[in-house]
């Protein structure tokens, strides 16, 4: 017999094909003719830790989504225009509001008054338990706010302010201290629709108000706020056409960074220019927490699912270590036992992953829609990132192809005759 | 059909083992040669050597007039396949595996289409009477079924030589006759050289010569007749079940 390596005779290609062909006859009957129960419950193991990473991300995902959000929609927008390091207040509001609207991409922009202020109210107007914060009273047109932000969709009672209020005032349930707030270090302890309020601004003025609205958002942040009309503010103040801030609104299709850089070469240059990030305050913590968190879990998660998988072949592998001596003995390659225990565990994944993904979508996902959690940014539900799925899965079937690769590699390169016979 | 020079295997460790201390010996095509022995005498060594399943650490085979004392691991691999048959002493299959499949392997490692290895391994399971059992899986099968399933994939490959370890060893009287019958036959109707070890004295008078191992030596040699061979095969390990098969005269299509 004239005797050739393999190589020299047939197609690399050819082999490769062959070799791949015979290492899925060998996994497809594993899986139809082992054992039913191993494979099942390897598969629901791994599924329940691929659905840890991705149902604990998501609602991390969801819970700092939902916060940024808060922070977005009714707290301070996109972009915080302040007034220059040296300056009381933005100049020309009107003119440099009407710039900030001609940008393309920005939807809508606000002006707003600040001012510190005594808050007082005797509810039972006898002076005698007389409740007393010290805040921050911020003015807003109505008209402008409501494109900018959305606490006008979430008054709890009465209702928002009009253009032409005077002595009316707005504050979140948080300062009202009812209706379920739950900070009560710096609140009116249940000032209600109706009542009186005194406001002693900081610059001596002192006016009474008629608590308009309260609303919540269930967000602590923005429900700490207090607001009278802009043209209550000028008169306090006794400017005009000012701004203490201005609040952009804009479209999500660029990022803050580009409309900041839009509205500096529109001439805001000397004004402070600041991202909504920098608002999110006692939320950073909160959201870096649940970063971490995120991550450990999918680590976590990955690991378990990892082990579950090397376990499951490690023992396929050593209890079948006489059978690949045998066949390596009749022939096979040792690749062809390598892949077919790969093949094996990317298979154990990929239907847990099949499965898990249909569970996350069909019966987590409107569970929690149904029922969300009750966090401090507000009622969180799953947020499904499609990268972090993505990653989850490219990262699961990683870890079942190293899986079936390790214990697999071990036992095919024992010698043939230790395999078989111990 | 082999030759065996000074072949030496010692199996290292802390007190190194001379299993066998040179060896020399050829086997013609076609022979039915058994190898036998006491315990340790070297004789499932002998076969590792010569099946490529184990390094021997001296000397030379030749199987074939092709050299394969230096063959590296993946050449190995691929002579195995190609050249050799092997079989067990338990029952080596893949449980996973119906006796066709089981038996077809080694062909579509090969690369055979779909349509031919089944042709081939149905016409071995044929061979090895094993046609009505094809499609049970191996724990449906007695052992002496799958110590023929075993040999009908040593040969589906048309393999030059058969290595056989002790392929009765865990049968029933009825299944050893069976399956030395078979054996016969392959060598008888096909030409198929067979290479055999067993300890058992019986089991010799089916093969055409036999090498005694002794403390990893060759001890001597004994040549079994042509009478001794037909009794056996008329009355040894003789039951009243059908033989396997009837007749093997064309070997399973060239590979």
């Amino acid at each position: 017999m004239a005797y050739n390596d393999a190589n020299d005779c047939w197609d690399y290609v050819s082999i490769m094909w062959n070799d791949l062909q015979a290492a899925l006859f060998l996994v497809f009957k594993y899986i139809t003719r082992g054992s039913k129960g191993t494979t099942i419950l390897t598969i629901l193991v791994t599924m329940l830790a691929f659905l840890q990473i991705n149902l604990i991300t998501s609602i991390f995902s969801g819970a700092i989504n939902l916060a940024y959000k808060q922070v977005k929609d009714n707290y301070v927008s996109n972009i915080v225009i302040q007034p220059a390091s040296d300056e009381d207040y933005i100049t020309q509001a009107s003119l440099v509001k009407s710039r900030i609207n001609s940008i393309p991409g920005v939807i809508s922009c606000s002006s707003r008054y600040a001012m510190g202020a005594a808050i007082s109210y005797d509810p039972d107007k006898n002076g005698k338990d007389v409740k007393s914060i010290g805040w921050t009273i911020k003015s807003i047109d109505p008209d402008e706010e409501r494109k900018v932000t959305n606490i006008q969709d979430y008054m709890i009672v009465g209702s928002y302010l009009e253009e032409s209020d005077r002595d009316q005032i707005i504050m979140g349930r948080e300062i009202s201290g009812g209706f379920g707030a739950s900070l009560e270090v710096q609140s009116l302890r249940g000032a209600n629709i109706g009542d009186e309020v005194t406001v002693q601004y900081n610059n001596g003025i002192k006016r009474v108000y008629t608590i308009k609205g309260i609303y919540t958002t269930i967000f602590p942040l923005s429900d700490m706020g207090v607001f009278v009309t802009e043209k209550e503010m000028e008169s306090v103040l006794g400017v005009h056409n000012r701004a203490s801030e201005i609040l952009v609104k804009t479209d999500p299709v660029y990022s803050e960074e580009y409309y900041m850089r839009e509205l500096r070469l529109a001439g805001l240059d000397k004004q402070e220019l600041r991202p909504w990030i920098d608002f999110i305050g006692l939320i950073s913590g909160i959201t870096q927490s649940f970063d971490i968190i995120k991550r450990i879990v999918y680590f976590i998660g990955l690991v378990v699912a990892g082990v579950t998988i090397f376990i499951v072949i490690f023992i396929a592998t050593s209890s079948r270590r006489k059978q690949i001596g045998i066949m390596k003995a009749i022939g096979m390659k040792e690749k062809i036992v390598i892949l077919s225990y790969v093949f094996l565990a990317f298979f154990y994944a990929s239907v847990a992953i099949g499965l898990g993904m249909l569970t996350l979508e069909y019966a987590l996902k409107p569970y929690f829609i149904n029922h969300p959690l009750l966090l401090p940014m507000g009622n969180v539900s799953l947020l499904i990132i499609p990268a972090d799925v993505i990653s989850s899965i490219v990262s699961m079937l990683a870890v079942s192809i190293v899986s079936g690769l390790i214990p697999s590699w071990s036992v095919t390169r024992e010698n043939i005759i230790k395999a078989i016979w111990g | 059909m082999i030759s065996v020079s000074n072949l030496v295997k010692i199996y290292e460790g802390h007190v190194p083992v001379n299993a066998l201390k040179s060896v020399s010996f050829e086997v013609q095509s076609g022979e039915f040669l058994s190898i036998m022995g006491p315990s340790g005498s070297g004789k499932s060594t002998l076969l590792h050597q010569l099946a490529l399943l184990d390094t021997p650490t001296s000397g030379r085979i030749l199987l074939d007039k092709t050299d394969v004392s230096n063959l590296s691991d993946h050449m190995k691999t691929d002579f195995r396949l190609r050249y050799l048959g092997y079989v067990f002493q338990e029952y080596a299959l893949i449980p996973e595996l119906d006796a066709l499949e089981n038996a077809f392997l080694p062909l579509m490692l090969l690369g055979y289409k779909r349509k031919d290895y089944l042709k081939i391994t149905r016409e071995m399971m044929m061979k090895v009477g094993l046609a009505d059992r094809q499609r049970h899986l191996i724990s449906q099968l007695s052992g002496g079924e799958q110590q023929r399933v075993a040999i009908a994939r040593a040969l589906v490959n048309n393999s030059k030589i058969l290595f056989a370890d002790e392929p009765c060893a865990n049968l029933d009287t009825e299944n050893k006759g069976i399956v030395l019958r078979l054996l016969r036959k392959l060598c008888d109707g096909l030409g198929q050289t067979i290479l055999m070890v067993t300890h058992e004295p019986e089991q010799r008078e089916f093969t055409d010569r036999v090498l005694y191992l002794r403390d990893g030596r060759l001890e001597k040699e004994e040549k079994i007749s042509e009478e001794v061979r037909t009794n056996a095969l008329q009355h040894g390990y003789r039951t009243d079940i059908s033989e396997p098969v009837d007749e093997i005269k064309d070997p399973p299509d060239a590979v």
